[in-house]
């Protein structure tokens, strides 16, 4: 009858969430190994290697060494162009490369001494993404939705809101050998979010009609084959369908956010690109039950990759800087931050030296990410490179240990969140990976 | 069924430490030989002893009862022998050659000591020395005995049923004729009296030849066989169903596919810009073909890995050009391993990736788990993997295009007169993208920048005066002989750290045999031969299995690319091996194998539902019924065309892509396939398939993963494939293009609805069906009236509605 319900009204009740969470799906929410601090994952992935000491590392000594013409290791030193200061409660220094973000540093925890394993563009996106900078792998966010499942079934329970196709493309949101549906679903802010989402049937009567359809023939096929699940998962697959044809665009809608809201944001009413809109979604997406978002700023080229000319790091973060504030103070005010982990993080770093006379290479040795909400603690650095930010000098944060951590937010000891394939457990962290007992809170 | 698979198999962990290689090979240096010199061991005190104890000793100290990896470092001996690699920590006067400098350099990014720390630079630098200086060291006391080095019990390896010889069981005898007449049935039925199951009822004539018709061809039986098999009632109407179907041009589309599933076809390379390779596809329609021509399978395989060498034999080029070719497109089986990076300076992965498709693909045991230690699990030390890994170290690999040398390398020619100049133009331009490389990494010298600068457009300049004359060449993605020569082991899959050379070889539990010292070549020609020896226990049963799978849904092991200790075991193992027998003694025949179970009773069961066998046996492992499926994704697609007839029978050539000579692709702006270009109404198979991006369709059902053995495909059932149905442009396209072939016949409803019916379902609507769809015929012209669909479009609109209705729905899109 939920079924008449929903095909006869041509109205989507909000019931039909709960119903349908309540049977058992691989999709229903799952309770993970112990309470997890965070229920959900906010992923923000600076897309072409952001430079840590331009950011969240500052190092007022490559600026004295740039001006003296000093060396150190027989190499040039890159001053940054950003000023940088002690910010909030905590001190921490930012430089004005992300001057809003710095205002809510005191809500950050800041990691400075990440590591890597690659310091080639696709190896080290796939890497931040799924551990192995080889072999594609599940994605960090199928991981997530396949050890908790999701809240709504009428959204795609991970969500990758990418303007632009990243190195490695679709691999690094994909499920791999984990089951199809544990794969991020790309949202895109033209007219059709979402392949296929849009009706294309001439009216939506006609659909209806369809559907309706549809359904009685599935049925009358199902009882002659009684007691077949996947026929069952047939006709519920369309419910769904229907349900995410209809849930989709209002959660797209931004109509009834407040000029306040889309201020946060730096949007424009009616706005229906970019990151601020990007950011927006995200908060609407979880507030609606999806396990995990992922945002990605840019994508294979004209991104972070500054070779030849660090000053190209303005005008990105720029896109990037006030929405990201905006998510953190507005997930705060609606009392989300505590139980949704924002991610904050890139490929690798930029090295300390010149490449050509102003640009940066890539630098996988040491770079910086942040961690926000969901049970880490709140103002403090974590992890310190050396003068240059050339070397880690304590903590460093691998980025198994980075996944590992990310998990055990979520409720997971990642050692045993692992899936039989090729006669192997798999896991995201691989045979490495420890938890940063220091950041949580 | 996969799911299954993955949970169910039982977690044989069998405790045991990493890695291997005997340590007597270990470079040892005699730790007595010199008198130490009082600085150096003053050095020792002051710079490295407190370093070593500080940072090492917590986990590599013979104090400890079981020291990591089995090193001491608080020993001058147990320094020089290292741990269970066995290779040593220290190398006096070699800190290159020093693992314990590479660890704690982290020079290699899986072997990074201390654990979570970096030492300091100075550190680093006073250990340099100290090595450099002969690694003095005072420390006299002996190491306790080398832990020992793990390794296998042979005796007790050799038993695990996939590593015994395979076997010709005699068939049982069973109660029922009906299931006595094949051997194949006899030992299933003894099987499910065993395990007191009651198989379902012979299924009926409609279902069985919708079955049949789509496992040997992947295309829906047209409602004239349909019903010429329904009227055929002698007792041979089966088995001539089977032979016509074996024998169509669509068998081979449908069934090279299932190789290419296990091969991991894909027309890119695999690299960060992912280059295009469209001589790859010559191999996917050699694929085709030998399927088509019932290849023996030993030969098929012996193609594949080694049919450059096979076709350098008795003048074929000469004799059979047509046969040489083929052979040598065989080989793109090895070309095809993925590449990495945007140099192609990762080999040592896409050897990898050889090996581990060799290995779970045609072996059935996962090999390439060996890479960086001793396989945990199964009998296959790290030497073996390295002994294999020798063989295609010493086999030229073509290159597609990188980013860095966009240009191809080593492609073989497939006319045997332009093979010269193929290579010539290909040195031409490779050298020329090498030199610009070196000149823009400084590798070679010039006066000044502007100098630099006009060194390097100058060759800018040639390459593309080359590019333009660039001749079209037809050429294969085929490998071709290098120098024979053994391999190193690399310690953690790691090339920076090399161990002990290993001859080449075979796996040691297959028989152990060595490429002979006099073989000049890789020695593939060799590993051929071993891997389609008939006494290799693996080869036979691992294929027949997957063809049963292919048939059944499900291999009588349920896990067909490992038939390890962590595999499934058989469910009926002298089935397997009764099948493993007649494959080789039939001459590898695979239709001769498909022909044995198509024709058994087992294969014509009814898919109904039984709650008593649900409760013993609910995966139907014991197959007494038949396992209803989702068509696959080619099935789906096939299927769409073939019912409304858009379908190009044709076999496809090379994918559109642009030509060669304008590609330069990179990293940042990787080939990324614009769908609506490679947009064709060919079969399933045909469609261009990138390696780093998947086909979105192919994808969205469940397709085969073009970077890795797709063994089993986990059928799905998602929201998303529904929004297909309901939403998809190509999907609506096929509906309405079946819409106007059932209007186009009939002219009233009743007629049209039973032709479509017949069309897509094989049988007539029932009268409730009628009804409703009649009925949901003129709602739907009512609803069309508040649309922009114009008048006249109206009825056929509403028609095309019921077909997508139709095309939707389980019955037309799952298999009894």
């Amino acid at each position: 009858m939920v079924r008449s319900l929903l095909l006869g009204s041509g109205l989507f009740p909000a019931v039909l969430n709960d119903l349908m969470a309540a049977e058992s799906s691989p999709l229903a929410p799952k309770a993970p190994h112990f309470p997890g601090t965070a229920k959900r994952v906010i992923f923000i992935y600076l897309s072409g290697g952001a430079s840590h000491v331009d950011s969240f590392d500052p190092k007022p000594m490559l600026a004295q060494y740039d001006r003296e013409g000093k060396t150190a290791n027989n190499r040039k030193m890159l001053g940054s162009p950003w000023a940088s200061k002690p910010h909030g409660q905590s001190g921490i220094e930012v430089t004005d490369l992300f001057p809003h973000m710095a205002e809510c540093v005191d809500d950050l925890c800041v990691i400075r001494g990440m590591r890597g394993d690659h310091n080639d563009h696709f190896q080290a996106t796939l890497g931040i993404h799924t551990g192995s900078v080889t072999f594609k792998r599940p994605s960090v966010g199928s991981w997530v939705t396949y050890g908790l499942g999701t809240e709504n079934q009428n959204l795609p329970c991970f969500v990758v809101l990418a303007p632009e196709m990243p190195y490695a493309g679709s691999q690094i949101w994909s499920s791999d050998f984990l089951p199809g549906m544990y794969s991020g679903t790309r949202i895109t802010s033209g007219p059709e979010p979402v392949p296929d989402l849009n009706r294309r049937a001439a009216s939506p009567e006609l659909q209806k009609l369809e559907l309706s359809l549809l359904e009685r023939f599935n049925r009358k096929h199902a009882q002659q084959h009684a007691g077949d699940p996947m026929l069952d998962a047939r006709i519920k697959s369309y419910e769904t369908a229907f349900g995410m044809q209809m849930t989709m665009p209002k959660v797209l809608d931004l109509a009834k956010e407040t000029d306040a809201t889309l201020k946060l944001y730096g949007l424009e009413r009616g706005a229906t690109t970019g990151f601020g809109w990007q950011c927006l979604v995200a908060r609407r997406m979880v507030e609606q039950g999806v396990r995990f978002v992922e945002l990605i700023d840019v994508g294979s080229s004209h991104n972070w990759d500054a070779h030849s000319d660090i000053h190209t790091h303005a005008p990105l973060a720029k896109n990037i800087d006030l929405p990201i504030a905006g998510l953190l103070t507005d997930l705060k005010s609606r009392g989300m931050l505590k139980d949704t982990l924002v991610v904050f993080t890139t490929e690798f770093g930029r090295t300390p030296n010149p490449e050509g006379t102003v640009g940066r290479g890539h630098y996988n040795r040491a770079f910086s990410s942040w961690l926000a909400g969901g049970g880490v603690k709140a103002g403090i650095a974590y992890g310190k490179t050396d003068e240059f930010g050339a070397k880690i000098v304590e903590n460093e944060c691998h980025v198994h240990d980075f996944h590992a951590t990310i998990l055990h937010t979520l409720g997971f000891d990642h050692t045993k969140l692992t899936f039989r394939h090729a006669g192997r457990d798999y896991r995201l962290t691989d045979v490495a990976g420890n938890v940063v007992q220091a950041i949580l809170a | 069924m996969l799911k299954a698979a993955i949970l169910l198999v039982p977690a044989a962990l069998l405790a045991q430490s990493a890695p291997v290689i005997n340590a007597q090979s270990a470079p040892v240096i005699n730790a007595q030989s010199a008198p130490l010199a009082p600085e150096g061991v003053a050095y020792f005190e002051k710079n490295i002893r407190p370093l070593l104890a500080a940072n090492c000793y917590a986990c590599h100290s013979a104090k400890l009862p079981k020291p990591m990896g089995g090193l001491l470092l608080d020993t001058r001996a147990g320094m020089l022998r290292g741990g269970k690699s066995g290779v040593a920590a220290v190398v006096a006067g070699k800190p290159e050659e020093s693992l314990l400098l590479n660890a704690i350099t982290g020079k290699s990014a899986d072997l990074r000591m201390p654990p979570g720390k970096t030492l300091q630079p100075y550190e680093i630098e006073a250990v340099t020395a100290w090595i450099r200086m002969g690694a003095p060291d005072p420390r006299t006391a002996a190491a306790p005995a080398a832990a020992p080095a793990s390794s296998y019990d042979w005796e007790k390896a050799r038993q695990h049923w996939a590593f015994r010889p395979v076997q010709d069981p005699k068939p049982p005898v069973v109660a029922a004729p009906e299931w006595n007449r094949t051997a194949v049935d006899a030992f299933v039925k003894a099987k499910l009296e065993e395990k007191g199951l009651a198989p379902q009822p012979r299924a009926g004539k409609l279902a069985l030849i919708r079955r049949v018709t789509y496992d040997l061809t992947g295309l829906p039986p047209t409602p004239e066989e349909i019903a010429a098999f329904q009227k055929d009632l002698s007792p041979k109407a089966f088995e001539q169903v089977v032979d016509r179907l074996l024998a169509s041009q669509q068998y081979g589309e449908r069934w090279g596919r299932h190789w290419l599933d296990v091969v991991r076809y894909a027309d890119t390379a695999g690299d960060n810009a992912d280059f295009p390779v469209p001589a790859m596809s010559r191999y996917r329609n050699w694929v085709i073909a030998a399927f088509n021509r019932d290849e023996p399978y030993d030969r098929f395989l012996r193609e594949q890995l080694a049919g450059d060498i096979l076709a350098a034999k008795d003048d074929l080029a000469a004799k059979n050009k047509e046969e040489w070719q083929q052979k040598i497109i065989a080989t793109s089986y090895l070309a095809n391993s993925r590449r990495f990076g945007s140099r192609a300076n990762e080999f040592h992965l896409t050897i990898d990736d050889t090996i581990d498709n060799l290995g779970k693909g045609i072996l059935g045991v996962t090999v390439g788990c060996a890479r960086c230690h001793d396989h945990k699990f199964d009998p296959i030390p790290s030497a073996d993997y390295y002994a294999l890994y020798g063989i295609f170290k010493s086999t030229n690999y073509p290159h597609a295009g990188t980013e860095i040398y966009p240009h191809t390398y080593g492609f073989a020619a497939l006319n045997p007169a332009q093979a010269a100049e193929l290579k010539r133009v290909e040195t031409q331009l490779s050298g020329l993208d090498n030199r610009i490389e070196d000149i823009k990494a400084n590798k070679i010298k010039f006066a000044n920048e502007d100098e630099k600068k006009k060194a390097e457009a100058e060759n800018q300049d040639n390459l593309r005066r080359y590019t333009a004359r660039y001749p079209n060449l037809a050429k294969a993605y085929a490998v071709s002989e290098g120098k024979g020569a053994n391999a190193r082991v690399l310690l953690r899959g790691d090339p920076a750290t090399l161990g002990p050379e290993v001859p080449r070889g075979f796996l040691t539990v297959l028989g152990g045999q060595k490429v002979p010292a006099e073989e000049q070549g890789s020695g593939r020609m060799e590993l051929a031969e071993w891997v389609t020896d008939a006494k290799n226990p693996l080869t036979a049963r691992v294929f027949v299995n997957r063809v049963w799978q292919w048939h059944f849904g499900q291999g009588i092991v349920a896990t067909p690319d490992d038939f390890g200790a962590r595999g499934e075991a058989p469910t009926h193992p002298e089935l397997l091996d009764y099948l493993a027998s007649r494959f080789v003694e039939s001459g590898w025949s695979i239709k001769k194998l498909q022909r044995m179970i198509l024709l058994s009773r087992a294969y014509q069961g009814a898919s109904g539902d039984d709650p008593k066998n649900e409760v013993k046996d609910a995966k139907n492992a014991y197959l007494w019924k038949f396992n209803r499926r989702r068509l696959d994704a080619e099935e789906i697609r096939d299927a769409l065309l073939t019912v409304s007839t858009n379908l190009d029978p044709a076999p496809a050539g090379e994918p559109p892509f642009t030509p060669e000579t304008t590609w330069r692709y990179t990293q940042h702006q990787p080939f990324i396939a614009v769908e609506k270009d490679f947009a064709t109404n060919k079969r399933s198979v045909y469609l261009m398939q990138q390696r780093i991006r998947r086909q979105p369709f192919l994808e969205l059902f469940d397709g085969a993963d073009p970077n890795g053995v797709t063994g089993v495909r986990p059928l799905t059932t998602t929201a998303l494939q529904a929004l297909y149905t309901m939403n998809d442009p190509f999907f609506h396209e096929q509906a309405d293009a079946l819409a106007v072939r059932v209007g186009m016949a009939f002219g009233g409803d009743a007629e049209r609805l039973d032709y479509a019916f017949r069309l897509l379902y094989g049988r007539a609507p029932t009268l409730d069906e009628s009804r409703e769809a009649r009925q949901f015929l003129s709602a739907a012209r009512a609803s069309l009236g508040a649309t922009a669909v114009p008048e006249y479009r109206k009825n056929r609109e509403a028609l095309a509605s019921l077909m997508r209705v139709l095309l939707s729905s389980s019955e037309f899109l799952t298999l009894d």
